[in-house]
């Protein structure tokens, strides 16, 4: 099968400055692929790339097949973008706004706006230039799934939306992923990639350090785990704890003659509980998988001091 | 898959023409203002001929004007009413309204848009570069042939109760004229826009053409030995040849043909570099 987006050695550089060092992209029809980087890391200048208003400087860029150089407004049409940093202005509607871009796409069904529109609670008769940041996300939201496109392009598609909405957002992009649909989605904040994406690729300075699932993504994060035993029963568990592989970060905290120990394991579950086990336990928690973590991990200890600074 | 259930029941259609509709249903507004703002200052004007055109006493004072400020406002000419139109409202008061409205105009369907961070999501659907920059300065001609022509049937319309004795052909050739300055600066603003993409340097550039083409024909109205700046003044090309007294010239036609150059150097730049970096 071809995939939906192919790029090889993608490069871009502005003047002496690189913002792409050779990006290698395979998305395959029918996934939801998301990139996760920190600001600036070249997430939108990818996608960008992807939709022809910026241009590579070398390397090779397939959009359903077509160079987005050549593939014109036929291409485009196949494409539902929202770029991430979404700007409407002007006295327009949104309806009126979202019915012209329906125009540029050549056209949508009966009632697809309103429906859309609906589900994301959004008001349709107020002028976009007055609507809130979330609510003017959510035009964005409409206007690149409305015709139904064969890709759909979300620069942090998240950005601004409230939970509920953010989880409506989800869902579509799960009905998107069953109509046969390819998503391709970029975000800084690591849960919503793993709640909607089925391949990760990890995106810092340019580069991709790193293309997995977020299965395997996860198999590799560490667990927040937290104990609280009394005071007295504080050093054995220490001593239990000792024998625990790749339990780190190990800090105790004591309050009211009970002790908290709180660590971050990197690996199974079952050896850290059967140690703890033979311990008098007033309370214990295994936290999910720190995505987070493991996607800095692969940003690398550099990038972790930034995010901390 | 999308294509069958679009074509089955298509709510939004696809019309021709999008962008060039889009951008008049967003600006007709300030149509509006300037069209009204045009109609006040010819109202004002042209039925003032009789007291001040033809008037003795004025002339005495154009003649106690220095022979050079007469020469820049073109006043020489203002004892017949060709003259005085030209003198009051093609050359002087319209030509500024439609300078500013042209500059506005030409700035902002490429750089301001750009600028304001509205022009991506248009580029991402299913519109070409070519479109976008010809779709939208026809939007800025458009707006500019109602000025022209609301300009030429106010001028008609004076004609006669304000004893102006002006041609129709004059007329037309009037509100051509001037409606080829307003092509031309509209016509760089976009060119300036479309390769830059900074909506000041653009402005800049539209009104300095403008303002430039006044100052050459001034200067070059004051004697034969200035005359040669002529050939570089969009001014001149639009009333060197006194279009509201002889009519047309092949002169004005200088002023459509370097607009569609502009227009055209303006869609190569566009379609060859990045946009909203």
């Amino acid at each position: 099968m071809t995939p939906v987006i192919e790029t090889r050695a993608l490069t871009k550089r502005y003047g002496r400055r690189t913002a792409l060092h050779g990006i290698d992209l395979t998305i395959e029809p029918g996934r939801v692929f998301g990139v996760i980087g920190p600001t600036g890391a070249g997430k939108t200048t990818t996608m960008r790339v992807l939709l022809d208003i910026i241009r590579a400087t070398s390397g090779d860029v397939r959009v359903l097949g077509h160079d987005p150089r050549t593939g014109g407004p036929a291409l485009r049409r196949r494409i539902g973008y929202l770029p991430g940093e979404l700007a409407l202005a002007g006295r327009a509607t949104a309806r009126s706004l979202l019915h012209h871009y329906a125009e540029l796409n050549g056209g949508i069904e009966h009632g697809r706006i309103d429906e859309l529109a609906d589900r994301l609670g959004l008001e349709l008769g107020r002028p976009v230039r007055s609507l809130s940041k979330g609510n003017k996300q959510k035009v964005g939201l409409v206007q690149a799934f409305a015709h139904r496109p064969d890709l759909l392009v979300l620069d942090e598609p998240t950005s601004g939306l409230d939970p509920l909405v953010q989880q409506e957002f989800l869902t579509m992009v799960r009905e998107a992923r069953e109509a046969g649909q390819t998503v391709f989605l970029s975000s800084h904040v690591i849960s919503e990639i793993q709640q909607a994406a089925d391949d990760v690729a990890v995106l810092r300075s340019g580069r991709i350090v790193d293309v997995s699932t977020v299965e395997r993504l996860r198999a590799a994060a560490r667990r927040s785990v937290r104990i609280t035993v009394r005071a007295d029963d504080r050093d054995a568990l220490l001593a239990r704890l000792s024998s625990v592989s790749r339990l780190d970060d190990v800090t105790v905290t004591e309050v009211d003659g009970t002790a908290m120990v709180h660590g971050m394991l990197g690996d199974g579950v079952a050896p850290f509980v059967a140690a703890v086990a033979a311990s008098d336990l007033l309370d214990l928690v295994v936290q999910e998988p720190d995505l987070e973590s493991a996607v800095l991990g692969f940003y690398g200890p550099s990038a972790e001091q930034e995010e901390q600074s | 898959m999308s294509a069958t259930m679009q074509s089955s029941r298509t709510a939004v259609r696809a019309r021709p023409l999008p962008l060039l509709r889009r951008q008049l249903a967003e600006t007709w507004r300030g149509l509006i203002g300037w069209s009204l703002g045009l109609a006040g200052v010819v109202g004002m004007y042209l039925p003032l001929y009789s007291t001040i055109g033809g008037n003795p006493e004025f002339l005495a004072i154009i003649e106690s004007l220095p022979p050079e400020l007469v020469a820049a406002l073109s006043y020489d000419q203002i004892t017949t009413g060709a003259g005085y139109t030209q003198g009051t409202v093609h050359g002087l008061i319209g030509f500024v309204l439609v300078t500013i409205a042209a500059v506005g105009w030409g700035s902002s369907i490429i750089a301001g848009d750009e600028e304001r961070g509205t022009l991506e999501l248009v580029l991402a659907h299913g519109v070409g570069r070519t479109q976008v920059v010809l779709e939208r300065f026809a939007a800025i001609a458009l707006k500019l042939i109602a000025l022209a022509v609301l300009l030429g049937l106010m001028v008609l319309g004076l004609n006669e109760p304000a004893a102006l004795e002006l041609s129709l052909e004059g007329i037309v050739a009037g509100s051509m004229a001037l409606l080829g300055v307003g092509l031309l600066t509209a016509a760089v603003g976009t060119m300036t826009g479309a390769i830059i993409g900074r909506r000041s340097i653009a402005v800049g550039a539209a009104a300095g053409v403008a303002v430039l083409g006044y100052a050459l024909n001034a200067l070059g109205n004051q004697n034969p030995d200035l005359e040669w700046m002529h050939v570089l003044s969009p001014y001149f090309w639009a009333y060197g040849a006194a279009p509201l007294a002889d009519g047309f010239d092949p002169l004005m036609g200088l002023l459509y043909a370097v607009s569609a150059v502009a227009l055209t150097v303006a869609v190569i730049a566009f379609r060859r570099r990045d946009v909203a970096v």
